[in-house]
């Protein structure tokens, strides 16, 4: 075993629409090793939800996986056939949404959607097993009076139990990865915490690993310990959560962290928002996607991808020409 | 010239090495305009929701060949009658029960006398029971001339012929009883040359044919040309059609955005007035109507003195009884959408904004409400068309609408079931007619929801 | 849930009684005593009224009516049967029961065809076979029902002369066929439509993706999460199918010659036969609005999410 959890390669997803192919993912690469929390972060349309679906085998038509690969202990998953595939989702690696009010069957109870998860991966359990386990799940994500709950529609809970519901459904099999797309977006900010707490004590407890999938820079600095940055389906930067939060590099980094409101900030520090709008994905532009928007944007910044370059320990990478130019200023000065 | 830099998608590269492996220019770090970083990101063209509704209608080709079925059958509706000579209405006596094309016996006679003759005028071809050529003064157009002749006695039957050929056009009448194939005898009938169009109100106006139309779809038992009435039932139904949903949106826009705009306890009451209307089940109430209506609509027709329901008796009772059955009944809803409409705008933030930014409630109605509506109530109003000529083509059917002499597309269904047997294109060409109408009226109206819903556009 | 119910049966009571309100009214507007004929004489007419208790006030007669049908007593015919008892015709001369049994048929014809073909035709979205049953559904809820019934008959009873052309008494299995196939065409394609239409949504909601994500396999994920989602539209449809059946019913009678409650009714309405026209409508009324009921009962059995405390929307 190579330490590593996932990996993924050059992964690339594109939408063949009517009016054309909208490259959502177009190429990113990070690996997760075990017991580690990867946060994603991203504005809407960066990608990155969508990226979690092609790892899933989630993908709706016309979403398909164009190249790369995904490798989830060390087997590539995108050439699993549909049964692979079946096994593995619920069971290995897991997933929770964004949206608790509309995930969960409204016609079927809790109870009866939460032992499903576990029935069929595990056709031997019986019924009174299944219902003593997805209980003791209840319990475990902090559902009082659980054997109640179990009969109860999702109707009649609340935004923030139906998510809890989500992760006891999620986590029923011990599965070795959670995928977290956005799961406190849709929450109260006080459920949210909550939530997030939950999901910490939870890492603790078990030895999972979690993609977190947010727009949510805080919640990014609760949890994890290393962080993606998305942008048009291109890796902006990527690093130790630490080297994110306090040495920046990307100039959309830079822009997103400014954006943010801070509690701890020198008196009177403005949020500053980024300028524009996020790219069209169907008409990207030639050379940095970010180009139009950046504040930094070079000749070369219209023409060219920037490169990925390694710019500090513990993997820190980040996609821009400024790199480039500043090494090749101080080899001049040499 | 411009360098071009390799495309970098390495994992873990070294800034040394792309420096190494690459020549970089100072002006490829100059920073770069904000009209060049402006001209990376195309922008597309905001289109109008109008332009945009018609484009994507026009991509539809399933409702685009709809709409042109549609227009040809109101054009086979309003302006077929004026092509073919036939009238809906009058029964050609000798002319009973005929089959798609086939000619009675004195239309074959007419056409054989065209054989040899280049106009003929046959009393046949002349609508009504008393197609006798009476004795008087008649008059005629022929090759941009008048003509004048005078019978001196009435006769059963007549034909009158034209041979241009000769060095002076001969005319001849001819009364005698046909044998097909057979031969017939030639009068020649004096005549004068006339000036112009006689305004004597004597003298009769008679129409050559140079061929004889036939009877394209045939004619009924009464003698009755069914391509003609096929084409009034086809205008009956579009008229039904178009004037009830009309008016169901009317009364539902009015009654519907009362409701929504008023709110509270008005809301509710009338709510559940339209509620109450919703779970009543329609058609029984509707034939009832029929029945109802029927004998107090017709006195009220035969006595009244005003305009418009003088206007209106001239469409006849069971058109009128629809209508009235419409407004009763099928307004509900209408006035349940744009009620919800009305409810949805209101709390809409945008419009919330625009009554926090000052706009009166006039603005508002016109620049949000409306825009935003329309679409579905054009929407509504056409899918009502269909269902309005669906409803009334079966009450005639069941012999509760439209009833002979005025033609119906479900009425002529049901006259012809007693004789399917023996004549089933009697019921064909009627229901042909009504099912593509209703079809693509149908389809055009989905064409039109998919182009014109906001929800749908991606 | 009783509540609920108690409710539900209290506004189908309302709503029935309304129908009867407006159907005695409506009849008693129409000008002229159903008794004058060319032939009658005044006296002749005040007789026959008085018999018939026409001649007391509105209002009374209103009352008297609502109570007789209570008791079963829905008056006598006027002109179809003179002096039979409305009752009997309706319930006792197997009018009703040609009827019913046509449209029981048509009915679960119409789900069982409607509600398979509507999953294929979702399953295979985009394909050939979801275009065919498209075209096909498009076509069945388009064309009036008569056209189909009289296509039918013109088609199979005379040009290929497979099955007879009146139907009858429906003696023979033979005579059903058409009849209930008129019948059951334009719901079929509805149901069709409604529950592909449906299974589209339902296969794009978020607890799709929540039931394939937990690892399900296609087939559960079809027919346990999607398929009792899809099928909520299809119940509520069946009240308005019932009065489509009822109604269609009309037509199917008509043209196939069945001597059902429907062509009789639509024969005393002709005939302006009052007592039998408002019997036989509240009687198909009542029916309708009980479906209604059932179905509203049904939705809430299968659909938790209704709030128990309100009847409507």
């Amino acid at each position: 075993m190579n330490g590593k959890l996932l990996e993924v390669k050059n992964l690339q997803v594109s939408f063949f629409t009517s009016v054309g192919e909208v490259k959502a993912v177009n190429g990113i690469d990070y690996s997760l090793g075990y017991n580690e929390v990867m946060g994603i972060v991203g504005e809407s349309g960066s990608g990155k939800s969508v990226e979690a679906y092609a790892i899933m085998g989630l993908l709706q038509s016309p979403g398909r996986v164009v190249g790369g690969n995904v490798l989830f202990q060390g087997e590539d998953i995108l050439n699993y056939d549909a049964k692979q595939m079946t096994d593995l989702r619920g069971n290995k690696i897991s997933m929770i949404f964004q949206n608790p009010m509309t995930c969960l069957n409204p016609v079927y109870t809790i109870g009866n959607q939460l032992s499903e998860a576990l029935t069929c991966h595990n056709k031997d359990i019986s019924k009174a097993d299944a219902k003593a386990r997805a209980i003791e799940m209840l319990e475990f994500v902090g559902i009082n009076n659980a054997d109640k709950r179990f009969a109860q529609y999702p109707h009649e809970f609340s935004g923030g139990m139906r998510q809890r519901a989500m992760i006891a459904m999620a986590l029923i099999c011990d599965p070795k990865l959670l995928i977290a797309d956005e799961p406190t977006t849709a929450l109260d900010v006080t459920i949210q915490a909550q939530i997030i707490e939950l999901m910490k004590d939870i890492q603790k407890k078990t030895d999972m690993s979690i993609v977190f999938i947010t727009h949510n820079l805080g919640v990014v600095a609760e949890i994890c310990d290393k962080v993606t940055v998305m942008y048009a389906g291109h890796v902006m930067e990527q690093g130790a959560v630490n080297d994110i939060f306090y040495n920046p590099q990307h100039p959309y980094t830079r822009g997103l962290l400014r954006s943010m409101p801070r509690l701890d900030s020198e008196s009177h520090a403005r949020m500053i928002p980024i300028e524009g709008t996020p790219v069209d994905l169907l008409d990207p532009p030639k050379g940095c996607s970010f180009g139009p928007r950046c504040e930094h944007c070079m000749k070369i910044c219209l023409r060219n991808d920037p490169p990925l370059v390694q710019i500090g320990e513990n993997g820190h990478l980040s996609a821009c020409w400024l790199h480039v130019r500043h090494g090749a200023e101080s080899k001049e000065a040499k | 010239m411009e360098k071009k830099a390799k495309k970098y998608n390495l994992f873990h590269t070294k800034v040394d090495e792309i420096l190494s492996a690459n020549e970089f220019t100072s002006a490829d770090f100059e920073s770069a305009t904000a009209k060049e970083k402006e001209a990376m990101v195309e922008t597309h063209k905001s289109v109008s929701y109008w332009r945009d509704a018609v484009r994507r209608f026009k991509n539809n080709s399933v409702s685009m060949v709809a709409l042109v079925v549609v227009i040809l059958l109101t054009l086979f509706a309003f302006a077929g009658p004026y092509m073919i000579p036939y009238s809906y209405e009058e029964q050609y006596r000798g002319s009973m029960k005929l089959g798609p094309f086939e000619y009675s016996e004195s239309e074959q006679m007419a056409k054989q006398t065209l054989q040899d003759a280049d106009a003929v005028f046959s009393t046949a071809l002349m609508p009504g029971s008393l197609n006798s050529l009476r004795k008087g003064d008649f008059a005629f157009r022929f090759q941009g001339k008048w003509y004048q002749f005078t019978l001196s006695r009435t006769m059963r039957s007549g034909y009158l012929m034209i041979q241009a050929d000769e060095a002076e056009p001969l005319f001849t009448v001819k009364e005698d009883d046909f044998v097909a194939g057979g031969s017939y005898d030639k009068t020649p009938v004096a005549f004068t040359v006339i000036d112009g169009k006689p305004t004597d109100a004597n003298v009769t106006i008679i129409t050559m044919s140079k061929s004889i139309f036939p009877h394209v779809f045939g004619t009924d038992s009464a003698g009755r040309d069914i391509m003609s009435r096929t084409m009034y039932g086809a205008r009956v139904s579009l008229l039904i059609g178009v004037i009830a949903s009309l008016i169901v949106l009317v009364i539902g826009a009015i009654y519907g955005s009362i409701s929504g705009l008023i709110g509270g306890k008005v809301d509710f009451v009338m709510m559940r007035i339209v509620e109450l209307i919703y779970s009543v089940p329609d058609v029984l109430i509707v034939l009832l109507l029929q029945v109802v209506l029927q004998t107090p609509l017709q006195i009220w027709f035969d006595t009244s003195s005003i305009p418009l329901v003088r206007a209106l008796s001239t469409l006849g009772v069971g058109i009128v009884s629809i209508f009235i059955t419409f407004a009763l009944l099928y307004w509900v809803g209408m006035a349940r959408i744009i009620r919800g409409q009305v409810l949805m705008l209101k709390e809409q933030e945008y419009v919330t904004a625009a009554t926090v930014l000052g706009a009166s409630n006039s603005r508002i109605i016109r620049k949000h409400l409306l825009p935003n509506s329309i679409g579905q109530l054009v929407v509504t109003t056409c899918l009502q068309i269909p269902s309005a000529i669906f409803l009334e083509s079966f009450l005639s059917f069941l012999g509760l609408g439209i009833s002979a002499p005025m033609a119906s597309l479900g009425s002529m269904c049901s006259d012809a079931i007693d004789t399917i047997t023996v004549y089933p294109y009697r019921l064909l060409f009627p229901a042909i007619i009504l099912s593509l109408l209703v079809l693509s009226l149908n389809l055009v109206g989905d064409g039109m929801r998919d182009a014109l819903d906001p929800r749908l556009k991606k | 849930m009783t509540s609920f119910i108690l409710k539900r049966v209290g506004s189908a009571l309302i709503t029935l009684l309304v129908v009867a309100a407006a159907t005695f009214f409506l009849m008693n507007a129409v000008p002229g005593s159903p008794f004058v004929t060319e032939k009658s004489t005044p006296e002749m007419v005040a007789r026959a009224e008085a018999k018939y208790g026409l001649d007391k006030p509105m209002v009374v007669q209103f009352v008297n009516y609502v109570k007789g049908y209570f008791v079963g007593d829905m008056g006598v015919s006027l002109k179809m049967q003179q002096d039979t008892s409305v009752a009997d015709i309706i319930f006792n001369q197997n009018k009703l029961t040609l009827s019913t049994r046509v449209g029981a048929f048509a009915l679960l014809l119409a789900i069982i065809l409607g509600i398979p073909s509507g999953c294929i035709a979702a399953y295979n979205r985009g394909n050939g076979v979801d275009g065919a049953l498209r075209v096909i559904t498009t076509i069945g809820v388009a064309i009036p029902g008569f056209v189909v019934a009289t296509g039918l008959l013109v088609l199979v009873g005379v040009q290929l002369q497979w099955l007879p052309v009146r139907s009858g008494s429906l003696e023979t299995a033979s005579a059903f066929i058409l009849p209930v196939i008129a019948l059951a065409f334009y719901p079929s394609c509805y149901i069709a439509k409604l529950t592909r239409a449906s299974m589209l949504d339902a296969i794009n909601q978020d607890y799709i993706r929540t039931a394939r994500a937990k690892g399900l396999k296609t087939g559960t994920v079809i027919f346990k999460h999607a398929l009792r989602n899809s099928l909520i539209p299809v119940i509520t449809y069946l009240g308005p199918l019932t009065a489509y059946v009822i109604t269609g019913g009309f037509v199917v009678e008509t043209t196939f010659s069945i001597p059902g409650l429907g062509k009789y009714f639509i024969s005393s309405i002709l005939n302006r036969d009052y007592p039998i026209i408002m019997g036989t409508t509240i009687v198909l009324a009542a029916l309708i609005i009980f479906m209604n009921l059932l179905v509203d009962i049904a939705y809430k059995l299968v659909d938790p999410r209704i709030n128990l405390s309100k009847g409507d929307e």
